[in-house]
């Protein structure tokens, strides 16, 4: 068993040695992790760290491939998510998941509603009673019968605490509990970790929000590309170190090399593109050979301004000109055909790719006009098998055939396919969002170098959306900063050779921390 | 996924690009053609009176229906939608054909297009309030089913409309042998498998039913798509309407009132997916012999007609459960 268990508080959660994998990714590597009883332990990381692989490690949902846990001195190897919550762990969603037609007191006892019936019919009274006490404790002043359809928010989070409370948990994982609460709201969030501190109750928390964490965490833990780069106390825990060790220092920090852009040939010039609560008055320039990175958290208005942008949302107000003329883009259509902007989505499962499809027609759709023959108006598989055939080739893509399931390739190769796909259309300006996420390094590596090609050999103007600032930093030639839906900052002169990866992101971290 | 992962990467060989895309899923087509020879041989074996050219024009001219009413389905299972008002459009397009002929005295090259006109007018209001106001389409069909089932009623009082007797032509009659219905329905078949394989329109029709939001994100007017194939959808169930007066002689207006569970066994049956994106059109065919040949040998077999419905439901589950477990088996092979 585990070594250390003497010196583990009772009610103590540990980690030892947990790995994790999924095809192409080691999401988890050899992590060990304390979690203590009455304290707050904050896990930090970039996205795709590993951070909600723990998560799920710890409440079943997923299991481990190697390595132990132990929950207040014995083994913890729950294979369900209904195993962890009988021992007392209960995890709070980011997504909200409530029941939102039935009351407050359901959503509470949800899995209890037998204890509080006789002969299989609920005894309203006690359920309410019941489901009073965790609302007054989380500090949910309402009456029990209340339909949750109509409360904000923050009143579904409190709901989702209160459920763990009900169900006896003694450790609660919050993962980015505030993503949905105003400030005020996340105060008496904040409130109510505090009580929670006092009963001895474990608080494993994910968050972004650097100044949340310093707030009210006692430790912090960061991990990189799925290790754990050190746990300290917040309080000894420097602000900049902490940065530093999400964000790392190794050979991604490298500039690719050095970029040629024609500042002469503005391609697209955005002015002001405004639309509710997605984007506030975006503005900018984007030139020919031109890889212009768009840094920020998620949420914070660079994938909703893509959007607007191939017309996939509309517009409010604001102009959008490609090549020096004014462009009307109405649809997604009208993006890719008339003026060649193409975008490559953030979620390649969900938005990008057909993966019940094949290669061949995840490749070719966005060219089948353009194949057909002139009479008989059909596709001709000759010209789609070689554009196809070619784009692999050039690509990499490593597939059996075309014929090939998009299903069955690696995140890495599915990735290539959801690029290439705009390649073979031609596009003169390619919005890429996060493109590497959910990849292994070798295939970043590629997809970083095929970018790079596209703007310096075949001089397209590239958008860039991440969240990983070593990418951003290592590709783009100027990166623009988002928060709260707008252009906080901008980062120039990336190629000049006296500006060290260091001081572009302690810029980068200066514009942000401004306005936090 | 872990094939291509674990290939070792030195001896990477070059792909194979000889195959394409496995629309038409072999083994499955395979299967149904199987099903569909043993059927016919039992049936055979039992019966004196099968082998009979009659017997055989009656059986192509039933197989010819089942497949148009099946298409007319699996055009709007393939864009991820359903139509449940497929039976309920014939039934009124076979009542507007009667009014036509009985009550306005036209002839049939005008009667024939008002009705046709009917099918693509009921499939379009489907379709546009599917894509307009973001109605599923499972609601939206079960009460224009409803509303169709009740006006049919209303307006015919239940009594079938007399019709031309030279409109049978195309439905009583056969060319060397073979029904004119099922070469017509074979036509619109192979037009269809066309479509699917070798148009943009149809491919987008596949793209659309496989990933909504990716079809969109690349350019395909989906809403536009879904919209069509609910035109077709409904052009189809009224061409079937159109095609049962002309075999039976008369607009019987409880035409169309089997035809909604017919739509979806031969559907499935035949391997159109029902999440979208995945049609087979030798599936559809050898599904609308299988469905016909099995209420035949029920027949025969002098089986209780009250409990064919139970037969049928079976049958469409049986379907669906072979492919799920050909499923859980494919990817517990992906695993190992």
């Amino acid at each position: 068993m585990i070594a250390s268990d003497k010196e583990l508080p009772t009610g103590s959660l540990a980690l030892r040695r947990i790995s994790k994998s999924f095809p192409g990714v080691r999401a988890v590597d050899n992590v060990s992790l304390d979690f203590y009883p009455g304290k707050i332990h904050a896990l930090m990381g970039e996205n795709g760290a590993g951070k909600s692989t723990v998560m799920k490690l710890i409440t079943g949902i997923y299991q481990p491939d190697s390595g132990e846990m132990s929950f207040n001195g014995k083994r913890l190897a729950p294979r369900s998510y209904r195993e962890s919550l009988a021992m007392g762990i209960d995890i709070v969603h980011q997504e909200i998941q409530v029941v939102p037609d039935a009351s407050v007191a359901e959503n509470i006892m949800l899995d209890k509603l037998s204890l509080v019936s006789t002969g299989g019919l609920v005894n309203w009274r006690r359920l309410y009673e019941e489901a009073s006490a965790f609302m007054q404790e989380v500090g949910l002043d309402l009456p029990p019968s209340t339909v949750v359809r109509q409360l904000s928010a923050a009143h579904k989070q409190l709901i989702q605490i209160a459920r763990a409370l009900a169900a006896r948990a003694t450790v609660i994982l919050l993962d980015e509990p505030t993503s949905s609460l105003s400030l005020n709201e996340a105060d008496n969030l904040f409130k109510l970790f505090d009580g929670l501190k006092k009963r001895d109750v474990t608080l494993i928390y994910v968050s972004h929000k650097i100044e949340e964490v310093y707030r009210i965490a006692d430790t912090i833990s960061v991990m990189r590309d799925g290790k754990l780069i050190g746990t300290r106390t917040s309080a000894e825990l420097e602000r900049r170190e902490l940065v530093r060790m999400m964000i790392g220092r190794d050979l991604r920090e490298q500039r690719i090399g050095p970029s040629e852009v024609n500042e002469r040939r503005i391609v697209l010039k955005v002015e002001a593109l405004t639309k509710a609560r997605k984007c506030r008055a975006i503005s900018f320039e984007l030139h020919e050979g031109e890889i212009l990175g768009f840094y920020g958290l998620v949420g914070s208005g660079r994938t909703e301004f893509a959007r607007v942008l191939i017309g996939e949302d509309q517009a409010d107000s604001g102009l959008v000109y490609v090549n020096g003329k004014k462009a009307a883009i109405n649809r997604v259509s009208d993006a890719l055909f008339r003026y060649k902007i193409g975008y490559v989505t953030e979620n390649r499962k969900e938005e990008g790719l057909f993966l019940d499809d094949s290669v061949l027609t995840n490749l070719t759709l966005l060219v089948w006009n353009k194949m057909r023959h002139p009479l008989t108006r059909a596709i001709s598989r000759k010209k789609e098998q070689e554009a196809a055939g070619k784009m692999v080739s050039a690509l990499s893509v490593r597939t059996r055939s075309l014929a090939d399931l998009v299903a069955n390739l690696s995140g890495g190769n599915q990735q290539k396919i959801s690029i290439g796909r705009w390649l073979l259309a031609d596009c003169d300006i390619l919005i890429i969002d996060e493109p590497t996420v959910g990849v292994d390094v070798g295939a970043k590596e590629q997809i970083h170098q095929l970018i790079w090609n596209l703007a310096r050999l075949e001089r397209k103007a590239i958008i860039l959306i991440s969240s990983e600032m070593a990418e951003v930093i290592r590709l783009s030639s100027r990166i623009l900063i988002f928060a709260d839906q707008q252009i906080i900052g901008e980062v120039t002169r990336l190629d000049d050779e006296e500006r060290s990866y260091r001081k572009v992101r302690d810029e980068i971290g200066n514009l942000l921390s401004a306005i936090h | 996924m872990q094939e291509t992962e674990l290939r070792p990467k030195p001896t990477e060989t070059a792909p194979d690009f000889s195959k394409t895309s496995k629309r038409f899923r072999g083994g499955r087509a395979l299967g149904l053609l199987i099903g569909t020879v043993v059927l016919f041989g039992a049936i055979a074996l039992v019966s004196d009176t099968f082998l009979k050219p009659y017997t055989m024009f009656i059986i192509a001219r039933q197989i010819a229906f089942s497949i148009l009413i099946a298409l007319s389905q699996a055009v709007c299972l393939v864009v991820g939608g359903m139509n449940l008002s497929v039976g309920a459009i014939g039934s009124m397009a076979t009542v507007i054909l009667g009014l036509c002929f009985q009550e306005l005295k036209l002839n049939a090259w005008l009667a024939v297009p008002i009705t046709l006109i009917f099918g693509v007018v009921s499939g379009a209001i489907n379709g546009l309030i599917i894509t307009r106001l973001r109605i599923n389409s499972f609601i939206v069909t079960l009460s224009l089913m409803f509303v169709y089932m009740g006006l049919r009623s209303g307006i015919s009082g239940g009594s079938p409309y007399i019709i031309p007797q030279d409109f049978g032509f195309i439905g009583q009659n056969a060319i060397f042998g073979v029904s004119w219905i099922f070469v017509l329905v074979c036509l619109i078949l192979l037009a269809t498998g066309y479509m699917f394989s070798y148009t943009v329109f149809g491919r987008h029709m596949l793209a659309t039913g496989g990933n909504e939001n990716a079809a969109r994100l690349c350019g395909i007017a989906t809403d536009a798509i879904v919209f069509r194939a609910h035109v077709i959808s409904g052009l189809l169930a009224a061409l079937a309407a159109v095609l049962w007066a002309s075999m039976i002689g008369s607009c019987a207006p409880e035409t169309g009132d089997s035809w909604l569970i017919g739509s979806f066994a031969v559907s499935i049956i035949g391997g159109t997916g029902l999440n979208g994106g995945v049609i087979s059109i030798a599936g559809i065919f050898l599904g609308g012999a299988i469905f016909v040949l099995i209420n035949y040998g029920l027949i025969e077999i002098k089986a209780n007609p009250y409990f064919a419905n139970s037969f049928l439901g079976a049958l469409i589950l049986l379907a669906i459960v072979l492919d799920r477990i050909r499923e859980i088996v494919g990817e517990s092979k992906h695993k190992s």
